[in-house]
């Protein structure tokens, strides 16, 4: 890592593509996959330990309500129960739960909730019982009192509200509120030519793994250790925060990683189920399990996305050269913010996009109010940010009368400006992105689809196209978490987020690579490590055994999230190769009594330089290194092991003022999507006829599980701009609980996505690979909505809204704008 | 999401499942395919303190003509249903409906009789009842009865049927030549209940419609026919004019219902995010178009 606050001073230039490498750039069929698809994943679900309880809880019914009293002895006896605890006995027990936000003791969050309820379904009670039918009975006989108070629901009006709070020892709702302004933006908007204006409005969505959140408490009272079990993140070198919560000696915590099916962000921490797992391990004694249902994972996951209202204004020339960005910003945060507004630093880290635009001004309030609290939904706060600026640049383009595909490409940062600062201060370490345009335009024919669609709105078919260019910043610096506060007494530092890992190669050769707190969620941790680790070893990746190792004793590590995984697990596997091949170096060069500068390695050995009779294999050399101690250097140390902390490549410090805010996030890919639609007028379903997605996420490592995430990100985009939406009526009650109501897309509604791939290496990172794992859902909203507003321009419709739902749609068709 | 405690009974035929139902009361619940009452149970949205299983009473699952009629058997698989070739070419309407019913997985379980007796005032089967004028055996401890679709349907989730009373089987008329058959519908994802369904059978003669019937699902608390719509047809030699001014006139004597009023879902709950009137009408409205022009295509009145 390099603290500077020199601008690129260590940034080297743009590498080519690496095109001599065995398995990196390979479509390589995923390692974990023939467990899953035979059935022999072990998901937390799965795991039976013996004496294991059951945990059920029981959840608020109101929005916002004072506890007056709780109940729970005709559930203590009921039958199977083996405890009960209450919101108020939990909080006499136990500390809360681990906070980022502003002020966390002004807003103090609890596994579950003490004195007052903040939304529909945050817990009051957990009952643990011999099986969950028996908990769930037992739940419904724990009487509470609640004294119900008005809800605090719109965040435009609780803003502004100083009476009725969701946290009185806040004094308000709004949490956070700063305005930043990058560059001279008054100039700039004086020097335009135009400026067009928008009001956006993003709503509230979730990621619904398949697989909810759960984890498996397991407390021995001999030794005081507590280990849990747990499909959510557990960064080793945070989970402190759980062990605080639960009144146990950090090194005493062990939080063990699982499998799960999917998390898209959204199992970030979840310190509310492994705490509850834990805490009643704690009481009873014996292993809990707390496995979320849907309405569990609905109400009280700790999981929803971002709930913006913007108002966006673009500045610009009539030649549709953009000059400043204006955007102020209102995100309903829910009940809590365990997150601060970590999610506008994802935001900020391309606030501008791929574009040139030379100031920036962006005002944030992040309102508290009686719903379920965010968390981290793939993209975390970008998807938004992408959306509102992709919406104003179509606004602009039809004001100036500019095709769309044009306005943009007249935008685009030029090849040679990279490394490439942003006005917020973040560094873009690379980027090409005119041939990613044209690739995309060709491989959709674009003036052949504009052809075709004239020729099919001349039928009376509703036929629209939509494009966007749009980046995707990947792996996260933790400063844009704690960025936010100048508070004079405790300077901001850059966080490195690092990642270890340990590597083994055994006696005869076979290769370990352990990761630390590293769940697999249905992205491809040990596909990505096999591979790496295969290419320093010229080993096959299926041969490679991955290993997922808990927080305790673990490496510092952070895990997947933010597109993070790929480039530091490359980063830290190359560091952690590396040693083992020095040392494997040293002792061919000692075995074979030549100098070490004479050896190359070739082929999974060492070998003098173009002998390859004299070649060691990794097999041969390993077995010196563990049998044969005679054969080792002088001061050498048997086996082969090695760990490496791989630290985050570029982080530079903010200034004082914030008026830059450093780089946090620099490898920055880029990516053009563009789609045609037809819309029904009369039930206002939008049918998706083509779909073109090209993306530069840097060096491919693979192919095809690349574009997996390209799917399924577009997947969810599709369900964003068309269908999902986590309602709430006006008194705060939750209008979704089950897949029933909340709209996934299904395979029948996602189309057939053609891909293509361009490749600018990152400068910065090993093998110059850029994190791609938020690939689609940051480039499909805005597609979409352009595509709708094509359809429909005879009617003057404008997406400014999502999801655009069939029943919006036709309300817009017919002038009652939402 | 797991059910609260209650005790099982396995009817060992319709009769005897009948005599518990009697024996048992109100708290009894009857089980077919379970696709609608065991997610209820789940949410603890129904509680029951029994349930009487139909499931292995035998000769239930029959699909059979008798005489003008196609009889479905209580426990016929929407499945079974939906394959059956006897049910293609004999009510065609019916197999065109059960296509739509939630996702293949569930129509092996649900059962068409299931879905009937459930009353959704949305769901396919139910309108498609309406639509055929089917006529449903009652059976119970007393015996049998039988009453035709459109007096059963009494609101949302409610019959006429009484609670010891099994619905044994629903008989759907049999088409005769002329006469074309459709089911269109519009839901927010492929798979889900419809915001709104129609279903119709058309018979032209000589170029002239002598026989209608339309039925609506999503906008009433039960489905209902569209007797305006069938009025501007019947007699008609049919243009797209005369279908258009009929699917206007079909939801133009709807009562307008206020937002949340409609029991939308599988599940009675009380919050959910219904459609509103305004666009509910609207795609009721365009689905009677769709539905009466393909029937009409399919009796060759329309060329």
């Amino acid at each position: 890592m390099s603290q500077t606050t020199d601008s690129h001073a260590d940034v080297p230039a743009p590498m080519a593509p690496h095109k001599d490498m065995k398995w990196i750039g390979k479509s390589v069929k995923r390692v974990e996959d023939p467990k899953l698809l035979r059935g022999l994943g072990r998901y937390i679900d799965d795991v039976v330990l013996p004496g294991m309880l059951h945990a059920a809880v029981l959840r608020s019914p109101h929005a916002h309500a004072r506890i007056v009293s709780v109940d729970a002895e005709r559930a203590r006896r009921a039958p199977g129960v083996v405890a009960v605890l209450t919101g108020p006995e939990a909080a006499e027990q136990f500390g809360p739960l681990p906070d980022s936000g502003p002020a966390p003791d002004k807003h103090v969050w609890r596994v579950l909730a003490a004195d007052k309820v903040h939304y529909v379904g945050e817990g009051v009670a957990v009952v643990v019982a011999e099986n969950r039918y028996q908990a769930e009975d037992a739940r419904t006989l724990i009487d509470v009192t609640y004294d119900v108070l008005e809800p605090v629901v719109d965040p435009i009006a609780a803003a502004e509200d100083t009476g009725n709070l969701v946290h009185e020892a806040l004094g308000t709702n709004v949490a956070y509120e700063r305005t930043f302004t990058f560059g001279d933006v008054a100039h700039d908007f004086a020097d335009a030519d135009l400026v067009v204006r928008d009001r956006l409005r993003w709503g509230r969505q979730t990621a619904h793994p398949l697989d909810t959140t759960a984890a498996i408490g397991d407390y021995d009272a001999g030794t005081g250790e507590m280990v849990v079990h747990t499909n959510s993140i557990s960064m080793t070198w945070l989970a402190f925060g759980a062990a605080v919560a639960l009144g146990i000696p950090s090194n005493k915590l062990d939080l063990r990683p699982y499998i799960s099916g999917g998390s898209f962000g959204s199992k970030q921490f979840c310190w509310r189920s492994t705490v509850t797992a834990a805490m009643m391990s704690k009481i009873t004694g014996r292993p809990v399990k707390y496995v979320e249902d849907r309405l569990d994972h609905q109400l009280n996951g700790d999981q929803h996305g971002s709930d913006r209202y913007y108002d966006v204004e673009l500045a610009l020339m009539r030649d549709g050269t953009f000059r400043s960005l204006k955007i102020d910003c209102v995100d309903d945060y829910g009940a809590y913010i365990q997150f601060g507004v970590g999610s506008h630093g994802n935001a900020l880290a391309q606030v501008t996009g791929p574009y040139r635009i030379t100031s920036t001004e962006y005002r944030v309030r992040a309102v508290l109010t009686n719903k379920t609290q965010q968390g981290a939904y793939r993209g975390f706060g970008a998807d938004a940010g992408n959306w509102a600026l992709e919406r104003i640049v179509d606004k602009a383009a039809a004001e100036l009368g500019l095709d769309p595909a044009d306005i943009r490409r007249r935008n685009l940062i030029p090849p040679d400006a990279f490394p490439y600062h942003i006005p917020s201060g973040n560094m873009y370490d690379s980027g090409n992105y005119e041939p990613v345009l044209d690739h995309a335009l060709q491989r959709f024919d674009y003036d052949g689809w504009r052809r075709k669609q004239e020729a099919m709105r001349a039928e009376g078919r509703k036929i629209g196209i939509g494009v966007v260019t749009a980046n995707e910043r990947s792996v996260y610096g933790a400063t844009e978490f704690w960025f936010w506060f100048d508070d004079k007494d405790v300077p901001v530092k850059t966080t490195s987020t690092p990642e270890g890992v340990s590597m083994t190669v055994d006696t005869v050769g076979a290769v370990t690579v352990t990761l630390y707190s590293t769940p697999f969620w249905g992205n491809s941790s040990d596909t990505v490590a096999a591979m790496l680790a295969a290419e320093e070893f010229d080993v096959d990746p299926a041969d490679v055994s991955v290993v997922h190792h808990g927080t305790k004793g673990g490496l510092p590590a952070a895990g997947p999230g933010g597109s993070r995984l790929t480039v530091m697990l490359a980063g830290a596997i190359t560091g952690a190769s590396k040693k083992i091949k020095d040392k494997l170096r040293r002792i061919a060069a000692h075995d074979m009594e030549v100098d070490e500068a004479d050896l190359e390695w070739v082929d999974g050995g060492y070998q003098v330089r173009g002998a390859e009779d004299s070649r060691r294999s990794i097999g041969d050399l390993a077995m010196l290194a563990y049998l044969v101690k005679t054969a080792l250097p002088d001061g050498e140390e048997s086996g082969l092991a090695a760990d490496f902390v791989y630290d985050h490549p570029h982080l530079t410090m903010p200034k004082p003022d914030r008026s830059d805010l450093g780089s946090f996030y620099p490898c920055v890919g880029h990516a053009c999507h563009l789609v045609a639609v037809e819309v029904d007028e009369e039930t206002g379903s939008v049918d998706i006829l083509d779909y073109v997605a090209v993306h530069d996420s840097g060096t491919l490592v693979n192919p095809r599980s690349y574009d997996g995430q390209i799917v399924g990100g577009t997947a969810q985009g599709v369900g964003t701009a068309l269908a999902e939406e986590m309602t709430y009526d006006a008194a705060g009650n939750p209008l979704v609980g089950t897949f029933w109501d909340y709209l996934i897309p299904t395979a029948l509604d996602v189309p057939e996505v053609n891909f293509g791939h361009e490749e600018t290496p990152s400068p910065i990172t090993a093998h110059g690979i850029k994190g791609g794992g938020e690939a689609g859902r940051l480039m499909a909203p805005g597609a979409l909505s352009a595509a709708i507003d094509d359809a429909l321009r005879d009617h003057g419709v404008r997406v400014t809204e999502l999801p655009a739902t069939p029943e919006r749609i036709v309300g817009w068709i017919q002038g009652h704008r939402g | 999401m797991k059910p609260p405690p209650f005790s099982y009974h396995r009817g060992r035929t319709v009769e005897h499942a009948a005599e518990l139902l009697r024996e048992l009361g109100p708290s009894a619940r009857l089980l077919a395919g379970g696709q609608s009452l065991l997610p209820m149970l789940n949410l603890r949205l129904a509680e029951p303190a029994h349930l009487v299983d139909l499931g292995s009473a035998p000769g239930l699952d029959v699909i059979r003509r008798d005489g003008d009629m196609l009889v479905v058997g209580a426990t016929a698989r929407q499945a079974a249903v939906e394959h059956s070739s006897d049910v293609r070419a004999l009510v065609p309407l019916l197999a065109e409906a059960v296509e739509h019913v939630a996702h293949p997985p569930i129509r092996h379980r649900g059962t068409v009789v299931g879905s009937i007796a459930h009353a959704s005032a949305v769901a396919e089967l139910p309108c498609a009842a309406v639509a055929l004028n089917a006529q449903l055996t009652l059976l119970s401890a007393d015996g049998v009865r039988t009453v035709g679709a459109e007096e059963f349907f009494t609101g949302a989730f409610t019959t006429s049927a009484r609670a010891d009373e099994i619905v044994a089987q629903v008989a759907f008329p049999v088409t005769g030549p002329g006469t074309g058959q459709a089911w269109s519908e519009f839901s927010l994802r492929r798979g889900n209940f419809p915001v709104a369904g129609a279903g119709a059978s058309v018979t032209v003669a000589d170029g002239e419609i002598v026989d209608v019937a339309i039925a609506i699902c999503g906008v009433s608390d039960r489905p209902v026919r569209a007797r305006a719509a069938e009025a501007a047809l019947l007699g008609t030699r049919p243009g797209p004019e005369v279908v258009a001014a009929a699917a206007a006139a079909s939801i133009a004597d709807l009562a307008p219902r206020v937002d949340g009023d409609l029991a939308a879902h599988i599940l009675p709950v009380v919050a959910a995010p219904v459609p509103a009137w305004g666009y509910r009408a609207s795609v009721a409205k365009s689905q009677v178009r769709r539905a009466v022009t393909t029937a009409l295509t399919r009796a060759g009145g329309v060329r």
